[in-house]
Parts: structure tokens; sequence; C-alpha cells
């Protein structure tokens, strides 16, 4: 019943996913109509269980990895339940298809899908417990049910001011009937959404309590680390376990998928073990990649016909007859997730169970990865999800699950928990791809834009994930979102891909495709708003005549920020402000930037005015919480990261020489949140898209230097 | 044998002397909350105090910690919550959570030595990493645990 979208791992592929059989995701599984209701255990349908204390349960299909989604799976139940949000508790729900509401029947963390999933579901599973309890009140009470209403953990019969507590009401509740329909508020009515609500998960986060994968501590639990071919798709050559023997803790050293493993009773003893054994790798199929010919590569390519992923008009018309053209090129480098918990698993097998401790993105991913590994039966697996110390993206794949499950299935009966260091974890990444990007520009004899051609040129994540996808489709989505369906009046368009292979491994990276054409499209608008000696953002305003809810959004960032079209003088520095906007995940964002730069040529980010529209907010404080952390992720990028490759390789290994923005770079961040009570969007990756145009956007303002290339690093 | 304190609790640990201190508190005695993030004192996931002075435990050996008082984040508040972590709650900080500890022990041994730091002093002396951007909510926070009520710059 399941199709499973795994990589038919052709040796191109192989080399490409970087470990064997690492790299697996999108289980789709038709949703399953058992909600498991009359269950004991307080457990009124797959979604809620209520204990005899009140205290509410929600099983979240979604990980929290930092975006405070198990605080949102609570409010949806308890704005529909009736209950406090201090009784409500979120936990990780188990594998299974009760649990597979993305989309048509999919489960994973990512993509902003969490809480545009959930939005419904978690809502109904609410108000069918709801509907129980009142059921149960109602007989206990001997009267009608709609006499009755919950609040705070209670059902209350307002006429004889009776009330009888959820958890009184439990096991009588738990016997009923599911009912077959239920009435969902309107957003006009709720009590719970839309109002800030504190985060459930702070508190064991402030006090050292929370468990992330590397906390994990199964009785006997052994520490394994890995050396992994440098070169990507490179194997063990040759490797002498005796070199270690009799190191104090060492209590095996094998291979696993990808490199050597180190397995002992002490990280450091672990590490100290690998450091000295005599191990040699054997290069890839393209030891001699370099990052710098690749983007060779990639400019060059932007010379040849790509395939249309998205044409209206006229465009070749327009081009043909336009006074003026521009061309634009740009370059995004490959990057780095660069979790602050490095990639980690722990993993039990014996004869007849697997249990795995992971951070993850898709729990039913773990479980494949635990069958194919130990040969046991989906049902013989166990997993279980701490907090994830960020996650970005990277924690969708499976390779270093696989490499933790292969040691403790040799060494049966001994957890054994893996950690990669951080050298480890930055060279044996799944990066942002390497893209390289020309916009074209058709002007008539009056500077009006008539005709926009883009084409981008590289690899996206899909083309590993979902081959067969990108095969029919003739392109890579994962490349081209962003900068498909735009909201500006552009009537003679054509966007396209050309397809270059990455030798380098590429993956999902906050924000995957929307970011990049972000940057694209909104430096490219930036110029011919300039080139017609036009105001950048009055240009996109009247492009904008047509969208209403991005003319608002981009509008209300402008009033946010006092919008100047020349540099200015403030506390002492010559600044700028940069625009941009940007619709992704069903939501739509603005940054204005204010920018300066110093004598030595350091670019300063001082403030970032933020408008986001995400339909309805739903945790108001969580959404500017999301903004701050995106646009401190896009900054980072956009001023420092870059993953060069050399010789085959991953060159950056530490923060030192893969610096991430440091918190004297953090700029002031002002939020407004445009409630336009349009669907409900995604508020996770969008802040990331936009701050590389709008701080670019500033610096041509201030400088006259267009920046075609990220990262910024130090202006010359 | 060496002989340890480590929140305020006595310890006889048989040990390497080189082994940094991180992997004691993690491995050795399963204290969990300080936590590994680069493993060369650059990100400062692994701040402890060390006699009440923030150092990053990743790169501090166990021979230097001998007659000295550890603390980590398990013992900052002595069984109730330092103001610091109370402020970090207050100005809701964490988002994946997994720096804040040793963000938490930076910002305690920031204001034992400057109790009522500027907001400039603030921004230079926050010097740990945050890969979610927490960085303006901590700022916020330590203006709060300094008595500044009223987070938001």
């Amino acid at each position: 019943m399941s199709r499973i979208l795994n990589l038919s791992l052709s040796r191109r592929q192989f080399i490409a996913a970087g470990a064997a059989g690492s790299l697996v995701l999108g289980f789709r599984l038709p949703l399953a109509a058992d909600t498991g209701a009359g269950q004991s255990n307080g457990v009124l349908n797959a979604f809620v269980a209520i204990d005899p204390g009140g205290i509410i349960t929600v099983q979240s299909p979604f990980v929290e990895m930092g975006q405070g989604i198990y605080t949102m799976m609570s409010m949806l139940v308890a704005e529909e339940l009736g209950a406090d949000m201090g009784s409500m508790r979120t936990v990780q729900a188990p594998p299974g298809a009760a649990y597979m509401i993305v989309r048509e029947g999919e489960r994973f963390t990512g993509g902003d899908e969490s809480t545009r999933s959930a939005y419904e579901p978690l809502r109904r599973a609410g108000a069918v417990a709801r509907h129980m309890l009142v059921q149960a009140a109602a007989g206990r009470l001997n009267v009608q049910p709609d006499t009755l209403a919950t609040r705070g953990g209670y059902v209350v019969h307002g006429a004889s001011g009776k009330r009888i507590a959820f958890g009184d009401l439990v096991a009588d509740a738990a016997g009923l009937d599911v009912p077959a329909e239920v009435q969902l508020k309107s957003p006009a009515e709720f009590q719970v959404l839309r109002k800030t609500q504190a985060r459930l998960d702070v508190p064991a986060k402030t006090d050292g309590s929370a468990v992330f994968g590397v906390d994990e501590l199964p009785d006997n639990v052994a520490i394994a680390v890995v050396r992994q071919a440098p070169v990507f798709g490179g194997t063990v050559k040759r490797m002498r376990p005796e070199s270690v023997t009799g190191m104090r803790g060492v209590i095996a050293v094998e291979e696993v998928p990808n490199g050597v493993a180190v397995i002992a009773d002490n990280y450091w003893r672990a590490a100290k073990a690998l450091d000295a054994l005599d191990v040699e790798f054997a290069p890839g199929p393209a030891p001699h990649f370099t990052s710098e010919k690749h983007e060779q590569l990639l400019r060059g390519k932007l010379d040849t016909r790509g395939a249309t992923a998205e044409e209206a008009g006229n465009p070749d018309g327009a081009f043909a007859g336009a006074a003026r053209t521009l061309e634009m090129d740009y370059v995004i480098p490959f990057a780095a997730h660069a979790t602050m918990e490095p990639m980690t698993c722990t993993a039990l097998v014996t004869h007849d169970r697997c249990v795995v401790w992971t951070p993850n993105q898709g729990v039913d991913f773990i479980v494949y990865a635990a069958t194919d590994v130990t040969g046991l039966p989906a049902e013989a697996v166990e997993v279980h999800t701490p907090y994830l110390g960020g996650a970005f993206g990277r924690r969708f794949m499976l390779d270093f699950p696989t490499q933790a499950i292969t040691l403790a299935n040799r060494h049966k009966g001994r957890p054994v928990k893996l950690i990669w260091s951080r050298e480890e974890d930055t060279r044996h990444d799944f990066y942002r791809p390497m893209l390289a990007a020309r916009q074209r520009a058709a002007l008539d004899k009056d500077g009006k834009l008539i005709g926009w051609h883009s084409r981008i040129a590289g690899m996206g994540p899909y083309t590993q994930v979902f081959p067969d996808e990108v095969e029919a489709h003739g392109w890579d989505f994962s490349v081209m979102q962003g900068m498909l369906e735009l909201p500006y009046r552009l009537p003679n368009r054509r966007m396209e891909y050309v397809h270059v292979e990455s030798p380098a491994p590429v993956g999902f990276w906050r924000t995957t495709g929307y970011g990049p054409t972000c940057y694209f499209k909104e430096s490219a608008l930036d110029e011919i708003a300039h080139a017609v000696g036009s105001d950048p953002y009055e240009y996109r305003h009247e492009l904008l005549a047509d969208a209403k809810r991005e003319c608002a959004v981009l509008d209300k960032a402008a009033e946010l920020a006092g919008w100047r079209k020349k540099p200015f003088r403030k506390n002492g520095t010559r600044r700028a402000h940069g625009i941009a906007l940007h619709n992704a995940f069903d939501s739509i964002n603005a940054q204005v930037a204010e920018v300066s730069i110093s004598d030595n040529g350091t670019v300063r980010v001082h403030k970032v005015y933020c408008a986001m529209d995400c339909g309805l907010a739903l945790n108001p404080l969580n959404v500017i919480m999301q903004m701050e952390s995106g646009i401190a992720f896009g900054l980072s990028a956009t001023l420092h990261e870059e993953v060069v490759m050399r010789d085959g390789r991953a060159v950056p290994g530490n923060f030192h020489e893969y610096p991430i923005l440091r918190p004297d770079e953090m700029p002031e961040v002002e939020v407004a949140i445009i409630d336009s009570g349009a669907k409900i969007g995604g508020a996770g990756e969008i802040a990331t898209c936009p701050v590389a145009p709008a701080v670019c956007n500033a610096v041509f303002a201030l400088t006259g230097e267009r920046i075609r290339r990220l990262p910024i690093g130090t202006l010359v | 044998m060496t002989e340890l304190t480590i929140n305020g609790k006595r310890h006889e640990l048989d040990v390497e002397d080189d082994m940094p201190l991180l992997w004691l508190l993690r491995d050795e005695l399963k204290l969990m909350g300080t936590k590994f993030g680069c493993g060369i004192g650059v990100c400062g996931a692994c701040t402890i105090h060390l006699d009440g002075k923030p150092v990053r435990s990743c790169v501090m050996p166990v021979s230097a910690a001998r007659g000295k008082s550890i603390t980590t984040i398990e013992g900052l508040g002595d069984g109730k919550l330092h103001p610091v972590q109370q402020a970090w709650i207050d100005e809701q900080v964490p988002q994946c959570g997994y720096c804040q500890p040793g963000h938490i022990m930076a910002a305690a041994a920031l204001l034992e030595s400057n109790p009522d730091p500027s907001d400039e002093e603030i921004r230079q002396g926050v010097r740990n990493l945050c890969r979610c951007g927490t960085y303006l909510r901590i700022f916020a926070a330590v203006r709060r645990a300094a008595g500044r009520a009223g987070g938001d710059s």
C-alpha cells in the first residue's frame, strides 16, 4: 500500500547521495480512516488523549526543530476542545498511517507544511474529543448536550452552574461513538488561536532538561564517531584497526556506509582513537571537482536554451521588439545547514526489534532505514524523536541514521549513539545547490517592462529525491519554485531551467528554491527600476497593480521603514534602504533592509523592517520569532556562507572556516503582521528569502555596485 | 583519581587529565545539559562556569579544573530558576534550544562581572553562536535579567 519514493540508486545518484541508500523521502500512504477511538487510557482519537488528572496530550505528526510546532499542535486542539494551554502537552506521534496528514497522505516536517496541514485535522480532532466529552457529561448530568459548553478543561452546564472536569469524563467518553461530523469554530470565534501563546518547550529549553538527539541515554549506550571518505562518493581503501588497539575505552573499529567508525565508551576517547586510526580513502568519481570550475560551467550554461517551466504571452516577440534590453547574471554558492546539534542517531537492535532515537524530519523514513539495514519488519521498529537541535532540511536525509543502525545491528543488544564531529557535519552535508541565473528584461521606448526572461542553471534536490517527477516535467521544481506564477504584471515571460549535474550532494536548505529565486528576481527588478530611473519601491508597487495582497505587504514594509529612495545619514553613518518581496509557502513577505558600509568594507545591516501576510497569524509572537529567525538565517548566508569545494571535497570544516551570523551582526527587526484572512500560509521559511536582495539592493543604493554573487563577504 | 566539585558536589573520577570537561560531564557523569557544538571552543554551546568564570568546556581539560568549582546549567539556579533563566522564559528566547544552555551560562557570567551592562556591552558581550538567530531575544533577556525589564530595543 505504500509508494516509497526511493532513489533507485544508479551510480550517478549514488555518488550524489554520498552514502549508500542514504536518501529516501516521501512515503505516500492513504490517510487512515481509523481514528483510534474507543481505546482505553483516555485516548479519544489518534491525536488527543486526556488523563484522569486532566492533562491533555496531543500526538504531533511533526517534529519540534525550533519552529514552535509543538505549541501550535496543542493550540489547535485546545481551541476546539475548550482547554487551557496550561493543561496541554505535545509529544511526537509514533510512525503510522493515521498521522500522514501532509498533502495526500504523507508525513514529514518541512516545506512549511506543518501548520498548513494540521490546521483542519487537529482542530477537528479537538472538536471530536469535545463532542464525546460533552455527550458523556450530558449523560452524567441528565441534560441535553446542547445545553453544555466546554471551558478551561471542564464541561459546564450554564443553567445549573454544574461542571465536570475533562479528566473525570474521559473514561465514559472513550467508550462513545465518534461523531461523523463536527462543527469547527470560525476564526472570529477563536479564543486560543490568533493570540500569543507562550511556547510549551521553552521551560525545558532553559533549565537544561530538554532532551536532544545527542542526549539520549539508553542503558549501557556506547558512543560512535565517524570519518567519512573526504571526496564525495569515495570509499575506504585501507584501514588498520590494530592501529588503535589498546587505546582506552575503544570497543570497536569498523567500516560503515561512506566511511569508518570508532565505537568507545566516551565521545572524546572515540574521537582520539579516530584521530590515531590508520585509514586511507579512495577518491570518488570526481576527484578534481572544484566549486570554482563548477561556477564557470554553470555560467556558461546560461547561454543555452533550457526547459520551459513557465511561459506566457509572447516573450520572444517582446524581446525582438524591445527598444532596450537588460541582461543580469547572478550566482549563489553551495551552502551548509550548520545545525548547532551535529548529525546524531542512537540505535539498539536485538534479534527481533530495532529502537531508534534520532532527530529526523519524518519518522516513517527512519522506519524505512531501519528495515532496510536490519531486515526486520516495520512493525518491529520503534522510533523516538527528541527535540531537534536545528534541522533546516538536513535531517530529511538518512545517511547518519543508516550508519548508526548499521553499527547497532552488528552489536546486538548494545545501544550505539553516533555523533558526528562538526568537521564531518560541514564536509558531508547535502548542500544548498550552487545555481547561476540570468535575468533578461525587455523595455519599450518609454522604459516600460514588456518582456521578462529567467534562466536558471544547476540542479536541485528534487533531481535526487524525485527523479521520475523531474524527468516527467523536464525541469526541477526545487530550483524554479519562487520564479513561477509571479504576482508582478509580466504578460510576456518565460522561465527556463538548464540542468547541470552537481558532483556535490545537494539537499533541502531552509526555503529550498524560494530563497535563491528571490535573490535573482528581486535583484533584477531593482536593476530594472534603476535603469529606467524609477524608485525601486514604487516600481514594484506599479507592477503589483493586479496583486492586492502583495501590494499591501510591500506598502507595509515601506511604511514601517519610512522608505527612503536615496542614501541618508543616521547615527553617524551613511545608510540606504533596499527592498524586496516574495511569495512562498502560501505567504507573502516584504522586507526593507537598512544598511551602511564601514570604512573597511564591512556591510552592516542595522535594521530589517518586515511585513508578513500568512493569512492568519495563529500564534502572533511565534510568527514574529520566525521572522527574526528567518532574517538571521538569510543574512548569515548573504554575508558569509559558502562551502568552497576543491579536490572533489568540501573544504571548510568548523565554524572558523564556515562562519555563520554572529550576535553582534544581528540587525534589529521590526515586524508587522497583516492578518488578511486568506488561506493559512507558512511562517518558518519565507523570511529567509527577501534578506539577500534587500541587503544587496541597499548596497547598490550606497555604492552603485551590484552584488552579483553571494556571499557579500567584505566589499573592496 | 581526579577530584572535582561539580554543582556543589564532590566527585572522584578515574579519567585522563586531558579529557575535555565537556565529555567528562556528558559521558562520565551523564549531565547532558551542556552541549557539544564545535569541539574547538568557537560556538559556546558547551559554556560552563569554572570558579564562576565562563569557560568553553569542549577545550578545557580536566586537569585545569582540579581544586576549582564547576557549575553547569543543571546547577546554575541551585534547585530553582536563576534570574537569567527566568528572563529567558519571559522573553521567549529559545527556538530549537540547543545552544541556549551555553548562552544562559555565558549571560549569567556576563552579568556577574558587569551587573548593569549597556545595550552595546550586551551586544558585544554575547559571544556564543545561535543558528536559529535568537540573538535579539537573548539581548532582551540579558537586559531584563539586569533589571531593565521591557525587552525589545
